[in-house]
């Protein structure tokens, strides 16, 4: 089975690689994994006060079609917002980078992580603010 | 034609559906199975007979490979006590699954001096793993068991990484 051209080019070039500080209150980050396959995948966003998200990284283990799914989600990330980012879809990423069937549950992994990561920043936020309205 | 599922590698075996089993004795089994099977020893009268003896042998190919191998032994029986227990049960701990990125990470970067210390730990995770699979089982806790499965997936997939390295 041949892989898309562009899964081989985010497999060889993959973009926003690396980790962003999971302890920053603006950062979100999502651990999710497929142990089937023995995959797992981080994926992180960093959000400013009007919900944008200003950066979005990822570090995956994984089949080419994994790392490439992430690595795209990072891309379509960056620039939006958090509401627009939690409609993402799974099938968009399949669309946009050809997978066969058999892949389709790499292009669910990155839509999982989008997800948790969106949770885990929507809890610190409201931990946060909490912790506002305490102390006033 | 009709589809039939393939019955347990247990089953197929005639053996307990347990974690343990006898690496001798199964293998004995495996022998006496093929001999009992084995096409040149069943002439068949007609064709019928001829698919089923194939079919049957086939059968106790896959189940030995299977039950040969103590990780894919656990998995066959958590699927023959408990249908979809290991579907049900991927979710993993994102506390876990961290560990096994950065577990991945250094593996794929350790240098020559780190691959034995890495392969002892590796070595000892999946000692745990096993240890805590049968306290699992023990426990009646089948959908602990599957995660536990699960989780020793990475350990094993790192110890293979590990091991095409050196």
């Amino acid at each position: 089975m041949a892989y898309s051209d562009k899964v081989l080019d985010h497999y060889q070039n993959p973009r926003n690689v690396g980790s962003l500080d999971k302890d920053d209150p603006n950062v979100g980050t999502g651990v999710v994994g497929a142990p089937e396959c023995g995959d797992v995948m981080k994926l992180q966003i960093k959000v400013d006060d009007h919900g944008s998200i200003v950066d979005a990284k990822f570090k995956t283990y994984g089949c080419g079609s994994a790392i490439a799914s992430s690595s795209l989600a990072t891309e379509w990330l960056k620039g939006t917002t958090v509401d627009a980012a939690a409609e993402i879809k799974n099938t968009q990423i399949v669309e946009e980078l050809s997978l066969p069937p058999v892949k389709i549950h790499c292009s669910v992994l990155a839509e999982d992580a989008i997800k948790a990561a969106i949770e885990d920043w929507r809890k610190k936020q409201a931990a946060a603010k909490g912790a506002a309205a305490e102390t006033k | 034609m009709i589809h039939v599922p393939a019955p347990d590698p247990f089953t197929v075996f005639g053996v307990a559906k347990s974690l343990d089993l006898d690496a001798r004795a199964l293998e004995r089994r495996y022998l006496e199975l093929s001999r009992e099977c084995h096409p040149d020893l069943n002439r068949a009268a007609n064709t019928a007979d001829c698919v089923a003896v194939l079919q049957r042998s086939a059968e106790i190919n896959d189940a030995w490979k299977v039950l040969r191998d103590p990780w894919q032994r656990a998995k066959a029986l958590l699927e023959a006590k408990a249908p979809g227990v290991l579907d049900r049960n991927k979710k993993l701990d994102p506390m876990f699954l961290a560990d096994a990125l950065e577990l991945a990470e250094e593996v794929a970067f350790a240098r020559d001096d780190a691959l034995a210390p890495l392969q002892s730990r590796l070595d000892q995770a999946l000692e745990g793993d096993w240890q805590q699979l049968r306290a699992d089982l023990d426990a009646g806790d089948l959908d602990a068991a599957a995660r536990t499965l699960h989780a020793s997936h990475y350990h094993r997939k790192a110890l293979a990484d590990l091991q095409a390295k050196s």
